[in-house]
C-alpha cells in the first residue's frame, strides 16, 4: 500500500499501480497482522557513494574510478532505493530483490554525489490525472520505441526537442472522456480560449530539480552534479486545479490561507498539509513558491527536507535493529531449571521467584538459602592514586578504612544527590574492590573512569561485573554451611578475606542486606555452576532453597536498606534519604560536597521514613500508595511488603517534614493507619547479620573429611561457543608497548593478546599470570584469570557474510587483525586470521549472540 | 473538498511599536498562550510576541502531540490536569478545528516491577484529579485489539495504566487558535523577527534589541524553547538546562482504527494515529545534548524495531516522514515557570518532553503571573529557585519520551 508519484522501477506481481490518488480515501489499517522475520540489512563500506545512475552519475561514478576511489552506484532504476542521506555519512538504500527487499547501508570514506536529476513540472489544472499526458522525456521514450500516441500536441511554457507540434497558450484544463482518456487540450491566449482535440498531450512546464537527498544532508558535505543542481522552474498558476495530488488541496485553498495571513512558505505547507503528503511536495512546491512570489514576497526557499525519501515499510527500516540485549548470568540455566520465573531487573534476566515465595523467605530467616547477585556491579581499581580517586568519588572516608575491610559507600553526583550505592573493600594501599547496583554498574565504570581521566590520576581501572560470579549465603545456618564448604576461617562484619570454597577460589565478603548473617561469595563466573550446585547438595539437609528477587526485595525491607532506583529519585540527597552517616563533611572534597553543605543549610522539606501498618495483619499497601496526615496529602510509599516475621505490613516512603524537620508521627494509608518509624524494622541492633561467628568450632562439627574435586570452568551458555581459557591485563600503556610492542593484534608468552585498549589486553590461551606481573614494569598492574567469555571459530568466508549483515562498522583488511564493536548489538572482540575468524564474547550475552548470527 | 485545510483562521500581522507592556520571545505555544490569556483573562493587550522564525516553528511544531496529565508527582498532576481540561474546552473557546481527540493512553509494563510502578502511577494520578487505572492484560487487549501481548515473545505485557484522559489535537491548530485569539484582541505578533539582545536600566530588563530595532518593555517572557539558556545569558542568569535532540515518524495515512495512544516505558517507544491517520511514533531524548534537528538513522530503525514488537501490524505500513525538536531538560525534569531574580525577566522553560501538552496551563499561568505580579499557587513549585532552595520536583515515573 504505497502512493508514489511516479513508477521508476518495474511494477511486481500482485502491485496494482492506479493513475492518480487524489488523497480522497485512505486504506484500512490492517489489525491483524502475524509477526513476520526481519527484513536483511547490509552493511557496505567504500570511498564514494553516487546516488543516481543516469549520465551524470554515471560520468561522476567514472571520474571517482579514475581516481582510484572504491566507488558504489545506487540506482533507483535498478530497484535500489536511496531513503536517506545521513549523519555519518550513511546513505540508506532500499534494495529489491525480486519480490523481497533488502535494506543496503553505505558509508562512504570520502564523499556522497547526489545524481538524482531532475522531474518534469506536473500539471495541476483541472483534467491533470487523465491518461494521455506525458512528461517530454518519456514522450521521447515512447516514440522512439515506435509507439503511435495519436494524435499529439506539446503544450507548457517550455521548448522541447520533439517532433510534435507545439500549441502556445496558458494550459487552462484537459478535458477526457468517461473512460479517462485524454480528449482535448482547452489553451488560453490572451483573451483567446481554444480547444485542441488530441490523444495524447505532451506537457514542459519545466524541470524541478530533485535535489531532496543533498538538502537533507544537512551539514554532511554532498556533491550534487548534473540536473539535480539546477535552479529549477517556477511554473505559471492556474486559476483553478488540485496543486497538492497527494493531499487534494486545490488552488482555491492555497488562495485562501494566502489571503488570510499564512504567508509564509512553511504556514502555507502546515494550513493546507499540501507538501506533506506522500511526494513530500515534488508536485507542490514549485506551484506554492511561485504564488507566494507572484504575490509579491521573496521566492522563499523549498520547505526543510527530511528522510524518509522513498517510502519503505517499517519492518523495512526496522532491519538491521536488534531488540536490546538482556544479559543473563552464568546461573541462568540453573534458575530456569529450578522452575524460575526469570524478571528482567537493573538491566539483567534475575530469579524473580522460585515459586514459592514463603518458603524462600523462610529459609533465609531461620535456615540457609542462596542467591545469585552476580549482577552487582564489580570494580577493580588499583594504582598509586587509588586512594584519591576514591576519596573524591565517594562522601564517605576510604583513607580510614582497614586492609581486609569494607564500608558502605554512596556515590553522589555535582547536585549532591546519590547516583549509586555500594561497598568500597580495601585490599591494600594502593588496591581497592568496588561493587555497585547491577543497574548502576555501566554508568558507574563511565563515572569513576571520567573522573580518573579528567584529573589525570595514575590508576588501573577493570570492570568485573560480568567476570565475577557472586553468590550471597544467608541465613543463620550460613556459617555452618560454609564451614561444611571447607573454608578455613571467616571474615568478621564488614571485612573480606579469599578462601576456598567447595574448592572454589572465593573472596568472602560478610555483609548483610537480607538481616541474617551473610556471606557473600565472589568467583570466576566459570566456577558459578560449581559452586551454586556443590552449596545446594551440601545444604540439603539444612533446608537450603535459592531465594529470588522478590523475597531479597521483602527480606531488605524489613531491615530498611534502601534500594537506589526505587526508594530514591533523582534528586535524592543523603539528608533526605537520612544516609548522612554515609557523609563525612568534615573531608575537604568530595564529588557533591558544595552541594550538600548548600542544601543542608536550608530547611528540610521531606524525607524518606519508615512506616508500620496497624492494626498488625492489614494487607500491605501497594508501592506508591498516597500517604495523608488527616486530610492533608504527605507523600507516598516507595517500599511496601508483608512481613512473614513481624507479622505486619513495613513499608518506607516519602513524607513531607514540618518547621523542625519532623515528619508526622503517624498518617493515613488507604484505609488504614500506619505509625512513622525508624526504617529498622527487623534486628534493628543488627544481632544477626552481625552475629559472633565461632569458625574453628563449626569446622570441627561441619567439615570433619570434607574433601572437593577440582572446579573447572563449565561449558558456555551455548555448545556452539566454547569457554576461553583467557587472562585480562591492565596496566600503564607504556608497559603493554613494552611487553606487547606495536599493533593491537600481539603475543603474549605465545599467546593471542588482543589489545582492547591503551591500558588494557585480553590475552587467550593459556599464560602464567605470575610471570606476567612480574615481567611487566608496573607493580599496580591488574592480571586476573577471565573466565567469562565464550569463543567461536567462524569460516573467513561466512564470517564475512555474516558480518555484511549485523557489523555496521568497518572491519580492518591485514590479517591476522584484531577489532572490537557490536556485532548485531552485542559487544564482540572479532580475531582475523586468513581462512577464520574468532567471535569472543561475553557468556551474559552469547545466547543473544548466537540467535542473531543465526 | 479537503477537511484538513484550515479555512477559518486569519492574522492580522502589524508593524512593530516602539515599546509594549509585555514582550514576549518566542511564537511558539507557550508564547502564544501566555499572550492568548493576558488578552482573554486580563485585558492585558499591549502585548508583542516576537518570533525568529515563523509562529509554531520550533517544538510547537514539532513535537507528536500527546495530552495527557498521568505524571508521577502531585504538583505535576495537577498542573497538567489543569491543562488537559482547558484542553478539552479549548475548541469551543476559539471557535476553532483543533481536531482535539480524547482517546484514552495505555502505559505498559513489562516487568513486574514496571506494573508496580504504573500502578503507583495510577495512585497519585487518582488522589489528584487525573484519570488513570491499572489494567490486567485482557482489558489491554480490549483496549488495543492490535497489540501482540507476547511482545513477539521476548517483552510480554504484564499489565498497564490506561489514562482516560490522554488525547492529542493537531498542534499547528493550537498555535494558529491562540495567536488569532491573541491578534483579534490587539496583540501585535512579529515573524522573522530576531532577539539579538535584553536593554538594561541598571539591574532590569527594560526591553529587547532585535534585527529590527529595540522594542521597550515592561516585562520580558522568555518562551524560547531550544535556545533559552542564550537568551538568559543576556540577562545574566545562568539556566540549568541542557538541550536534547527528540526525534520522531509518521507512516502514511490510513483510516482511523487505531484507538488509543500506547506507550511502553521499559521498551521507551510510544505511538498514536493522528487526527489525518498517519500512525505516529517517538522514542527517548537523543543522549548527546545538542541543538541539531538533523534526523538519524539508528533512532528510526531502532524505533521501527520497538514498534513491531508490540504492534506487528506496524511492520507493512510504509514510513512518510523523520524529523527532530529539541528538548530543553532540568535536572529534576520539571518545567522552570516564573520570577528569576533578575526584574523585569521571566522565563517559562524546561519543556523536555513536556511541552504541547502544558501550552493552555502554561500560558494561563504565566499571564496571571504577569498581569497580578503574584506567582499563581499552581506553578509555585516550578519556579526557578527550587533548585536553591532544594525543593526540586523529580519526577521518576513520568519523565518519559513525551
Amino acid at each position: 500500500m504505497a502512493y508514489v508519484r511516479t513508477c521508476q522501477r518495474p511494477a511486481l506481481p500482485g502491485v496494482v499501480v492506479e493513475s492518480q490518488h487524489q488523497g480522497g480515501t485512505t486504506p484500512p489499517l490492517p489489525l491483524d497482522i502475524p509477526q513476520k522475520p526481519a527484513v536483511e540489512t547490509r552493511h557496505r563500506f567504500c570511498d564514494t557513494v553516487v546516488i543516481g545512475g543516469g549520465s551524470a552519475g554515471t560520468e561522476a561514478a567514472d571520474a571517482a574510478r579514475s581516481e582510484g576511489h572504491d566507488v558504489v552506484v545506487l540506482d533507483a532504476g535498478a530497484g535500489e532505493e536511496v531513503i536517506g542521506v545521513y549523519p555519518g555519512p550513511l546513505v540508506v538504500a532500499r534494495v529489491q530483490e525480486g519480490p523481497s527487499s533488502t535494506t543496503l547501508q553505505v558509508q562512504p570514506r570520502e564523499q556522497v554525489i547526489v545524481a538524482t536529476g531532475a522531474s518534469a513540472i506536473q500539471p495541476i489544472v483541472p483534467g491533470s490525472e487523465l491518461r494521455g499526458l506525458l512528461t517530454p522525456v518519456a514522450a521521447q521514450h515512447m516514440l522512439d520505441s515506435g509507439i503511435d500516441l495519436g494524435r499529439s500536441v506539446v503544450v507548457g511554457t517550455h521548448p522541447t526537442q520533439l517532433d510534435l507540434p507545439h500549441e502556445s497558450g496558458e494550459l487552462v484544463r484537459f478535458e477526457g472522456d468517461a473512460r479517462g482518456q485524454l480528449v482535448a487540450v482547452v489553451l488560453q491566449d490572451s483573451d483567446n480560449q481554444r480547444r485542441v482535440e488530441c490523444d495524447t498531450a505532451v506537457v514542459s512546464l519545466g524541470f524541478t530539480p530533485r535535489n531532496a537527498l543533498a538538502r537533507m544532508a544537512g551539514d554532511t558535505p554532498v556533491q550534487v552534479v548534473g540536473d539535480a543542481a539546477l535552479e529549477g522552474d517556477l511554473p505559471k498558476c492556474p486559476p483553478d486545479g488540485i496543486f497538492c495530488p497527494c493531499s487534494g488541496v486545490t488552488m482555491d485553498d492555497l488562495e485562501g490561507v494566502v489571503e488570510r495571513g499564512f504567508e509564509e512558505l512553511e504556514l502555507v505547507k502546515r494550513a493546507t498539509l499540501a507538501g506533506t503528503g506522500t511526494c513530500q511536495g515534488s508536485t507542490c512546491l514549485p506551484y506554492i513558491r511561485s504564488f507566494l512570489s507572484e504575490r509579491g514576497a521573496d521566492l522563499q526557499p523549498p520547505f526543510t527536507a527530511r528522510p524518509v525519501n522513498r517510502q519503505l515499510t517499517l519492518g523495512e527500516i526496522a532491519s538491521g535493529a536488534y531488540d536490546h540485549a538482556t544479559p543473563r548470568t552464568e546461573l541462568d540455566a540453573e534458575h530456569r531449571r529450578l522452575g524460575a520465573h526469570m524478571e528482567r531487573a537493573g538491566g539483567w534476566w534475575r530469579p524473580w521467584t522460585y515459586g514459592e515465595p514463603d518458603a524462600e523467605y523462610w529459609a533465609v530467616r531461620s535456615g540457609v538459602s542462596v542467591c545469585d547477585v552476580g549482577t552487582l556491579g564489580k570494580m577493580q581499581i588499583s594504582g598509586p592514586d587509588a586512594l584519591r580517586l576514591l576519596e573524591w568519588i565517594y562522601p564517605t572516608k576510604v583513607a580510614t578504612l582497614k586492609t581486609g575491610r569494607t564500608r558502605y559507600v554512596l556515590m553522589l553526583d555535582e547536585r549532591g544527590y546519590v547516583l549509586d550505592d555500594g561497598l568500597v573493600a580495601k585490599e591494600s594501599e594502593t588496591r581497592y574492590t568496588l561493587t555497585f547496583t547491577s543497574g548502576g554498574s555501566s554508568f558507574a565504570e563511565l563515572w569513576i573512569r571520567d573522573w580518573a581521566e579528567g584529573f589525570g590520576l595514575d590508576v588501573r581501572i577493570l570492570n568485573q561485573t560480568a567476570s565475577l560470579g557472586a553468590i550471597n549465603v544467608t541465613g543463620p545456618l550460613a556459617a555452618r554451611l560454609l564451614a561444611r564448604a571447607g573454608v578455613e576461617k571467616l571474615p568478621g562484619f564488614a571485612a573480606f578475606r579469599r578462601d576456598t570454597v567447595c574448592g572454589i577460589d572465593c573472596q568472602i565478603f560478610r555483609l548483610s542486606f537480607t538481616g541474617e548473617l551473610s556471606y557473600e561469595l565472589h568467583h570466576p563466573a566459570g566456577h558459578s555452576v560449581n559452586l551454586w550446585r556443590r552449596l545446594i547438595e551440601l545444604g540439603e539437609d539444612l533446608g537450603i532453597r535459592p531465594h529470588g528477587l522478590d523475597t531479597l526485595l521483602g527480606l531488605r525491607l524489613e531491615k530498611g536498606h534502601i534500594v537506589v532506583g526505587q526508594d530514591t529519585d533523582y534528586d535524592s540527597t543523603p539528608r533526605r534519604i537520612e544516609h548522612e552517616w554515609a557523609v563525612k563533611l568534615d573531608k575537604p572534597d568530595f564529588v557533591g560536597r558544595e552541594a550538600v553543605v548548600r542544601t543542608n543549610s536550608v530547611p528540610l522539606d521531606r524525607k524518606l521514613v519508615g512506616l508500620e501498618l496497624e492494626p498488625a495483619g492489614a494487607e500491605a499497601p501497594i508501592q506508591g500508595a498516597s500517604l495523608y496526615d488527616g486530610d492533608r496529602y504527605v507523600g507516598y510509599v516507595t517500599s511496601s511488603a508483608d512481613s512473614p516475621v513481624l507479622g505486619k505490613a513495613v513499608m518506607l516512603g516519602w513524607v513531607d517534614v514540618d518547621d523542625a524537620g519532623e515528619p508526622p508521627p503517624n498518617v493515613r494509608v488507604g484505609g488504614a493507619a500506619a505509625r512513622v518509624v525508624a526504617p529498622s524494622f527487623y534486628d534493628p541492633d543488627n544481632l544477626r547479620a552481625r552475629a559472633k561467628v565461632d569458625v574453628a568450632a563449626l569446622r570441627e562439627a561441619e567439615a570433619a573429611g570434607a574433601t572437593f574435586s577440582a572446579s573447572v570452568p563449565g561449558p558456555a551458555l551455548t555448545p556452539t561457543f566454547e569457554r576461553l581459557e583467557a587472562t585480562r591485563i591492565v596496566t600503564t600503556p607504556e608497559a603493554l608497548d613494552e611487553a606487547l610492542g606495536e599493533g593491537n593484534a600481539a603475543s603474549l608468552q605465545g599467546a593471542r593478546a588482543m589489545r582492547t585498549a591503551a591500558d588494557e589486553v585480553l590475552v587467550l590461551g593459556k599464560v602464567d599470570l605470575i610471570s606476567i606481573r612480574e615481567s611487566l614494569r608496573d607493580e599496580h598492574c591488574i592480571v586476573l584469570e577471565e573466565t567469562s567469555l565464550a569463543g567461536r571459530w567462524i569460516d573467513a568466508e561466512l564470517a564475512a557474510e555474516m558480518l555484511e549483515r549485523t557489523c555496521a562498522w568497518e572491519r580492518p583488511g591485514e590479517r591476522p587483525a584484531f577489532a572490537q564493536g557490536t556485532v548485531a548489538d552485542i559487544p564482540v572482540k572479532l580475531w582475523f586470521e586468513d581462512d577464520r575468524v574468532q567471535f569472543v564474547v561475553s557468556n551474559a550475552l552469547v545466547l543473544d549472540l548466537e540467535e542473531r548470527l543465526g | 473538498m479537503n477537511e484538513y485545510v484550515e479555512r477559518k483562521v486569519t492574522f492580522t500581522w502589524s508593524e512593530p511599536r516602539s515599546s509594549y507592556d509585555v514582550v514576549i520571545v518566542g511564537g511558539g505555544g507557550h508564547g502564544l498562550a501566555t499572550a492568548y490569556y493576558l488578552a482573554t483573562r486580563h485585558g492585558i493587550t499591549n502585548v508583542a510576541v516576537l518570533e525568529r522564525g515563523y509562529i509554531g516553528g520550533g517544538n510547537s511544531g514539532r513535537n507528536t502531540t500527546v495530552i495527557r496529565s498521568n505524571y508521577g508527582i502531585p504538583e505535576a498532576v495537577r498542573f497538567y490536569q489543569r491543562s488537559v481540561e482547558l484542553y478539552e474546552g479549548l475548541e469551543e473557546e476559539t471557535d476553532r478545528f483543533l481536531m482535539h481527540d480524547k482517546k484514552g493512553l495505555l502505559w505498559l509494563a513489562h516487568t513486574e516491577m514496571g506494573a508496580r510502578a504504573e500502578r503507583a502511577r495510577a495512585e497519585v494520578n487518582t488522589a489528584f484529579g487525573a484519570k488513570t487505572e491499572y489494567v490486567e492484560p485482557a482489558q489491554i487487549k480490549e483496549i488495543c485489539p492490535q497489540i501482540d501481548l507476547t511482545g513477539n515473545g521476548k517483552w510480554p505485557v504484564v499489565g498497564a495504566s490506561y489514562h482516560s484522559g490522554g488525547a492529542t489535537a493537531r498542534h499547528d491548530r493550537v498555535v494558529w487558535a491562540l495567536a488569532e485569539g491573541a491578534m483579534n484582541r490587539g496583540v501585535h505578533v512579529h515573524q522573522r523577527t530576531t532577539v539579538t539582545g535584553l536593554v538594561k536600566d541598571g539591574e532590569r530588563v527594560v526591553g529587547v534589541a532585535t534585527d529590527r530595532g529595540t522594542i521597550g518593555a515592561g516585562t520580558v517572557l522568555s518562551a524560547t524553547g531550544g535556545w533559552v539558556t542564550r537568551l538568559a545569558e543576556m540577562a545574566g542568569l545562568r539556566l540549568p538546562i541542557r538541550s536534547h535532540p527528540l526525534q520522531a515518524f509518521v507512516t502514511n495515512h490510513y483510516e482511523l482504527q487505531f484507538p488509543s495512544l500506547l506507550s511502553s516505558g521499559d521498551l521507551l517507544f510510544y505511538v498514536s494515529q493522528t487526527a489525518r491517520g498517519e500512525m505516529l511514533m517517538g522514542a527517548e531524548l537523543d543522549p548527546q545534548p545538542s541543538y541539531s534537528t538533523r534526523a538519524g538513522h539508528p533512532f528510526i530503525q531502532s524505533c521501527a524495531q520497538r514498534a513491531i514488537t508490540l504492534l506487528p501490524f506496524l511492520r507493512d505500513l510504509r514510513v512518510l516522514r523523520q524529523w527532530t525538536g529539541i528538548c530543553d531538560m532540568s535536572p529534576d525534569y520539571s518545567p522552570i515557570m516564573g520570577t528569576t531574580g533578575v526584574d523585569g525577566f521571566l522565563v517559562t522553560t524546561g519543556w523536555g518532553t513536556w511541552g504541547f501538552k502544558a501550552i493552555p496551563a502554561g500560558g494561563e499561568q504565566m499571564a496571571e503571573l504577569i498581569a497580578t505580579d503574584e506567582t499563581p499557587e499552581l506553578i509555585a513549585p516550578f519556579s526557578l529557585d527550587r533548585f536553591a532552595r532544594d525543593r526540586t520536583l523529580a519526577d521518576r515515573g513520568s519523565s518519559g519520551t513525551h
